[in-house]
């Protein structure tokens, strides 16, 4: 593992004058570390002489020079340490191939690996419903997904984040819900769907959350509060669950803190595979008051019978207590006008 | 339980206990990962609750003081699944510690190996 001593600037389009144009265009790519996969979205595009890339909805450095290409992408480990994987590779055949290192300061558990892509086309929505048994209890299996730190965000969302201080405007760290948003994504707790003709219920571990999809196309009542889990409708599309969430409360995306707004719409789609056993999720957050482009996080879990759900209360004591022996209440509660 | 039994059941369950660390907060934003320190003192109080698990331990000092330490570890149904309970530390318990440093000096540490005073070593990996 190489070490870094500097975070480059994300957003910076990369001037280039010998690249090869089919580079630009939407990519599948997939690392493979030590270990379990890694995938993602990969967007590629130019204007005039300008290069942008994208990963996951996230800005990522991309130098291209004739069939070469070169991506630093920024992710974060479990316990939030940021790291970075530099790609490295080329056009071949119509597919992106080559090797990338992992670049950090701090120490992470991630390893190097080699990385490839395809063109990626959008799967056309299937209207035939063939639904199929998500019932039982999940647990978090690793991979999939890339937890890219940064995101494409608006002047206003820029302007809130600025404010963000880490740790102390963290909604869960004082027990309230970090929203649906976060939870999906996060942690290593299990969780329990179960099923009715009308509706699927999600039991989450995790700050013994619930929450309802409603699978007969109803609204919400009048006056239906915003709130951390929302309000879900779902469909099936082929044998594929498609959630949708609105409602949602203001709330954070993930570690680093950027907003989630009201106007928020959080998308789920979740794959059963051919034995039953594995759930995959893509998890795609629509909200254009923050995010030019949608943030996406990718999740799989493993069926297990062999555990249950254990009560999760939490007491935000301990929290107070420490601020407290620090002396950091007064800043901590300065502070709250602009907490969610 | 008794102390007898509840040393009993710490070294049972030790070989196969590595409790690892829950990700719903950031790690990163309290604490370094690459800076370690062991402390050696006595139990004071067991928080054997969400957001995480504290035990404070008090440590003497070369003054002939004491000072507390907030000893972080991960949730209690992360430790549960591996038999550490809310017993298997306890008030008064005499314990090594090695742990990561909070970040800016404070007296906080994130629970590597904790050794309690039968001998027995439990971990929480990362």
């Amino acid at each position: 593992m190489k070490r870094i001593l500097s975070i480059p600037a994300l957003v910076c389009p990369i001037l280039v004058a010998n690249a090869n144009p089919a580079l630009e265009g939407d990519w599948m790519i997939e690392l493979k570390p030590t270990g379990a996969p890694i995938t993602g979205l990969l967007e590629i595009e130019r204007e005039g002489d300008e290069w942008k890339g994208f990963v996951e909805g996230g800005p990522v450095p991309v130098t291209v020079e004739d069939d070469q290409v070169d991506i630093l992408i920024d992710t974060r480990d479990l316990r939030g340490f940021i790291f970075f994987m530099h790609l490295k590779g080329e056009l071949t055949g119509g597919e992106l191939t080559g090797t990338f290192t992992v670049e950090s300061e701090a120490k992470v558990n991630a390893t190097d690996g080699t990385w490839s892509a395809s063109r990626y086309a959008p799967t056309p929505r299937d209207s035939d419903a063939r639904p199929v048994d998500l019932t039982g209890i999940w647990t978090p299996a690793p991979g999939q997904d890339f937890r890219k730190y940064t995101m494409d965000l608006t002047p206003a969302a820029e302007a809130w984040y600025a404010g963000y201080l880490m740790h102390y405007d963290q909604p869960n760290v004082r027990c309230v819900s970090p929203g649906i948003t976060a939870m999906v994504a996060w942690g290593a707790y299990p969780f329990e769907i179960l099923a009715s003709d009308e509706r699927l219920t999600f039991i989450y571990e995790f700050d013994s959350e619930v929450r309802r999809i409603f699978l007969d196309g109803r609204e919400p009542p009048e006056f239906y509060p915003h709130s951390g889990m929302g309000f879900s409708t779902g469909r099936w599309e082929g044998s594929e669950l498609v959630i949708d969430t609105n409602l949602l409360s203001q709330n954070i995306r993930d570690f680093r803190g950027e907003p989630i707004s009201e106007r928020a719409r959080l998308e789920e789609v979740y794959t059963l595979s051919d034995d039953g056993q594995t759930m995959t999720a893509v998890i795609t957050l629509h909200d254009p008051d923050n995010y030019n482009r949608p943030p996406i996080r990718r999740r799989a879990w493993t069926r297990n019978p062999d555990t249950e759900i254990y009560p999760n209360e939490c007491d935000p004591d301990s929290f107070f207590r420490q601020m407290y022996n620090e002396d950091l209440l007064d800043m901590y509660f300065e502070r709250s006008r602009r907490r969610f | 339980m008794t102390i007898l039994a509840r040393r009993f059941s710490c070294v049972a369950i030790a070989c196969l206990m590595s409790a690892v660390a829950s990700a719903h907060h950031s790690f990163a934003a309290e604490f370094l990962g690459d800076q370690t320190l062991t402390i050696e003192g006595t139990v004071s109080e067991v928080w054997f609750k969400n957001p995480h698990v504290r035990y404070y331990i008090e440590v003497e000092t070369d003054d002939g003081g004491t000072e507390s330490w907030d000893v972080r570890t991960s949730s209690p149904t992360i430790l549960v699944r591996r038999g550490w309970n809310r017993d298997t530390i306890v008030e008064g318990d005499r314990v090594i510690v090695e742990g990561y440093r909070g970040r800016d000096g404070r007296k906080l540490l994130s629970l590597i190996s904790i050794k309690l005073p039968d001998g027995t070593i439990l971990h929480q990996s990362y």
